[in-house]
């Protein structure tokens, strides 16, 4: 434990470091957060592909696998500390109906619950009103529930790791694992933004930047507050731009047949998500927002990072997202102009939509910079408690 | 599951109370036998099943749902349907009916004497509303409670203890402040609570709201001098509306409505008419001199679009008005549900008998009715007989609560307008009445009114199964030296003993 303060000691592997200072189950439950997000990537890729599903999708093993592993990893660590427990392990934990266990554990097994009691629930909504007709449906938001809540427990369980440590004893391992669980949030935020943030071609109409001005500052705030890095939130950016593109270049090589009528774009492979958000810039911001203004002037300091967060990811994103809809992006590395299976294929590929009838005004735009403050403030009150999460 | 599903809503499409589609064909070279259960939703798996009525290996069976409507139609690769284990000609698959209406389904058989296909057209319409039976409720409610509870509990414990060092133990501010945060997150999550319910309550009105009616119908008796004229008008605003969705009528063995008058209650007056269309809202036909009563009306017919419903109406017939004037040549009618001389042999008005070949097994929900008939003449030969609308025979029968009722014919459950509008849909047809009129063309030129004699068959057999228990009336129609004649039969169907 003694080495994790980032670097590891002179002539132990960087491995064997990790692995000495990183608990089983904080392990599992990271794990478990990055399976269910996988999952959830390729679910939502095999429905644009393939269109058919059973309960044992691959991508469906995924989603279980992550609230299996953390509900029974978390399970058992509550079970072995309430009644194996050193009073050391058990002072270090805190106490639900008896018994005891590291607030990230209970936030994970609640989720792990949430997702188990959707599966019933969802199985009579199929046979009571059809197949999936739309993505949300009550049972469909009980199962992200549940699946955000292994996520948010598994980001509970690192920072608390961090905090027990004192800030001169370093804790980079745990900062970076932190800013990898938000960027696993971060891609909550684009999936179920799909239809506002998703795709390039949205990034010149005003809902585009007011959905991104509410939900992402909220996760690179938080983790500028509570992330002990040095660049907490950049962090978070870039592994959420990492994440994107594993996905984006795995999936694309998995050869997929459409399967459900009606097949107007006679897809080959499966179809990748949307190339990420440019966060980095942004992110890089913040950072640099949050060092200069300091802790103990949160009001001033949200008014900045929200127009901050506008200025960037728009500068950014505006001109972006007209070089993925050009020809030189349309290649395997950025993954662009791959389409559902029942896409009727056109020019609509390549313009912006909405730019017309929602456009990107002064107006829209403050509206878009109110909601980043306001996104921002939260996000500081969210990160303040991160910050002092111990247990 | 089945065993809980509560039924609400017993129409089916083509048919009454009877969702499932049968059917018996050739799929090229290979004569099969098709059965397709449907889901009760939309969008949802019916299950298939093909079974091979020849000797000749199959190497594989296919099976493919598409859709009526060729601008949206584009179907995927087909489906290999799988070999039931133990049994070595029955095959089964899944449909994906993902959206409602009308489907021509495509088995097809491929072995030694090559390939074929059959299309056997299937309605995917919602019937039933599934309700959420009382032990799952129960069940989804009390995880529901704990799961809210834990949740509110998880945010307390967050703001009491989480920022604490280690072994410290929680002051009353804390305490405090804890129980404020579980008050705000008990109101957040009522309110959450509520929201959810409204919107679960939203999809279900939607769901009711599109769960398949047959087009409204109203049945009338005129007088007009000395005949009594029945009137049927499909007087449903989704059909008299200039801009209707439904696309126009085609004949179906000729006729553009197949109507049938059961008298209620005492079952005991049975006529098959064909109305002739005054408009496209208002069918017209002569009536049959039958005993004056209440009589329940059943009308079916076949859209363009494959999509075959069977309208329910009721008509109250008083005293025949005078001579019967047949509408149409086909028209025919009978009364009294006495006449079977022996269990299953009925005398029929011209010496002939027709005789039910039922076996001695009981007669069983979801299980293959044996119904097998023979026709033999006065001379106890094999009866040679005329088609009948194109058809060796045609079998109605319904329950007498009339919650049953169902037109077969030996192809099955389906309606021949149906397979025939797949047969010759193409895929430029997206003008109304297009393919309606090729349709009628071809029946001009192939003559569906044929009446060359058929080979006198063994027997005349329907592939069906009861969908539900209860006693049932049967009226089978042939047609020997020129006239119709009709069969009564009735038959008690039991439960199957899985409860079915």
């Amino acid at each position: 434990m003694a080495t994790l303060a980032g670097a590891p000691s002179r002539g132990q592997p960087l491995a064997k470091s990790v692995a000495a200072a990183l608990p089983w189950y904080v392990a599992a439950a990271l794990v478990a957060a990055t399976s269910a997000k996988v999952g959830v990537i390729w679910d939502i890729s095999w429905h644009r592909s393939i269109g058919r599903d059973t309960f044992w999708t691959p991508a469906h093993m995924a989603i279980y696998l992550g609230g299996v592993l953390a509900g029974l990893a978390c399970g058992w660590l509550v079970l072995r500390t309430t009644f194996a427990g050193t009073p050391e392990d058990r002072a270090a934990t805190v106490r639900f109906w008896g018994f005891r266990g590291p607030l990230g554990a209970w936030v994970c097994i609640w989720g792990a619950l949430a997702m188990i009691c959707s599966a019933p629930f969802d199985n009579w909504w199929h046979n009571a009103y059809g197949l999936d007709v739309k993505v949300l449906s009550p049972p469909h938001v009980l199962l992200a529930l549940g699946i955000w809540a292994i996520q948010l427990g598994a980001l509970f369980l690192v920072l608390s790791l961090q905090n027990q440590r004192a800030p001169e004893q370093g804790s980079r391992l745990y900062g970076v694992l932190a800013a990898y669980t938000t960027a696993i949030l971060l891609q909550n935020v684009s999936t179920i933004g799909i239809e506002q943030i998703g795709f390039a071609n949205l990034a010149h109409n005003a809902l585009f930047y007011q959905v991104a001005a509410g939900g992402v500052p909220l996760l690179l705030v938080a983790a500028g507050r509570g992330i002990r890095l040095r660049w907490p939130a950049t962090t978070a950016a870039a592994c959420y731009i990492a994440f994107s593109l594993v996905m984006i270049w795995i999936l694309q090589l998995a050869p997929a047949t459409p399967k459900l009528a009606p097949v107007f774009n006679p897809v080959t492979h499966l179809i990748p998500p949307p190339f990420p958000l440019l966060l980095i810039v942004p992110a890089v911001a913040i950072d640099l927002a949050m060092r200069r203004v300091g802790r103990n002037h949160d009001w001033l300091l949200s008014l900045l990072l929200g127009i901050a967060f506008l200025a960037t990811f728009a500068a950014v994103q505006w001109f972006f997202a007209e070089f993925l809809l050009g020809p030189h992006a349309r290649n395997y590395f950025f993954g662009v102009d791959q389409w559902d299976y029942s896409s009727r294929l056109g020019p609509w590929r390549y313009r912006f939509w909405r730019a017309e009838t929602n456009p990107v005004t002064p107006a829209a735009l403050a509206i878009a910079a109110l909601i980043a403050v306001a996104s921002a403030r939260i996000a500081l009150w969210w990160g303040n408690w991160m910050a002092r999460l111990r247990r | 599951m089945k065993a809980l599903v509560a039924l609400i809503g017993l129409v089916a499409a083509a048919h009454v109370g009877s969702p499932d589609t049968y059917f018996e064909g050739a799929a090229g070279p290979y004569p099969v036998r098709v059965i397709v259960r449907s889901p009760g939703v939309v969008p949802g798996l019916a299950q298939i099943t093909v079974r091979l009525l020849s000797p000749q290996g199959a190497r594989r069976v296919l099976v493919l749902p598409v859709y009526w409507d060729p601008r949206t139609a584009a179907p995927p690769p087909p489906d290999v349907a799988e070999r039931v284990p133990g049994d070595s000609t029955l095959y089964s698959a899944a449909l994906w009916l993902m959206t409602g209406g009308s489907y021509g389904v495509q088995v097809t058989v491929e072995g030694a004497a090559g390939s074929g296909t059959a299309l056997v057209p299937v309605m995917a319409v919602a019937t039933r509303r599934l309700a959420l039976d009382t032990p799952l409720g129960a069940a989804l409610l009390g995880l529901g409670l704990f799961l809210c509870v834990g949740a509110v509990t998880l945010i307390g414990v967050a703001v009491r203890e989480s920022g604490l060092e280690p072994g410290a133990t929680p002051d009353s501010r804390r305490t405090r402040r804890s129980r404020v945060a579980m008050g705000i997150a008990t109101v957040v999550l009522a309110l959450a609570l509520l929201g959810g319910r409204a919107w679960w309550n939203g999809v279900d009105a939607a769901y009711r709201s599109g769960l398949y009616q047959p087009l409204r119908a109203t049945a009338t008796v005129r007088t007009a001098g000395t005949t009594s004229v029945l009137r049927l008008a499909i007087d449903d605003t989704s059909w008299t509306n200039p801009k209707r969705q439904w696309t126009p009528l085609v004949p179906d063995h000729g006729h553009l409505m197949h109507l049938f008058l059961v008298r209620d209650s005492t079952l005991d007056a049975f006529a098959h008419l064909h109305p002739l269309p005054r408009d496209s809202i208002t069918f017209e036909s002569d009536l049959p001199p039958l005993a004056p009563g209440p009589y329940r009306v059943y009308a079916d017919i076949v859209h363009e679009s494959g999509f075959a419903q069977t309208l329910v109406a009721t008509v109250q017939i008083g005293v025949p008005a005078g001579r019967w004037r047949p509408s149409d040549p086909d028209d025919a009618w009978t009364t009294g549900n006495g006449q079977r001389a022996t269990g299953n042999a009925v005398s029929l008005p011209d010496g002939s008998t027709m005789t039910w070949e039922r076996g001695d097994a009981p007669v069983v929900v979801d299980r293959e009715a044996p119904l097998r008939f023979a026709v033999t003449d006065p001379g106890g030969r094999p009866a040679t007989l005329e088609p009948y609308m194109g058809m060796p025979g045609h079998l109605m029968l319904t329950r007498d609560d009339g919650a049953v009722f169902v037109h077969l014919h030996p192809a099955g459950t389906v309606s021949l307008a149906s397979i025939e509008t797949f047969a010759l849909r193409q895929l430029g047809d997206t003008i109304r009445g297009q393919l309606g009129a090729r349709l009628t063309a071809m029946e001009k030129e192939t003559g569906v009114h044929r009446q060359e004699p058929l080979p006198a068959p063994d027997s005349l057999s329907f592939p069906y199964a009861f969908p539900k228990p209860g006693h049932y009336w049967m009226w089978l129609q042939v047609k020997r030296a020129g006239r119709i004649l009709t069969g009564t039969f009735d038959v008690d169907v039991r439960q199957s003993a899985t409860g079915r």
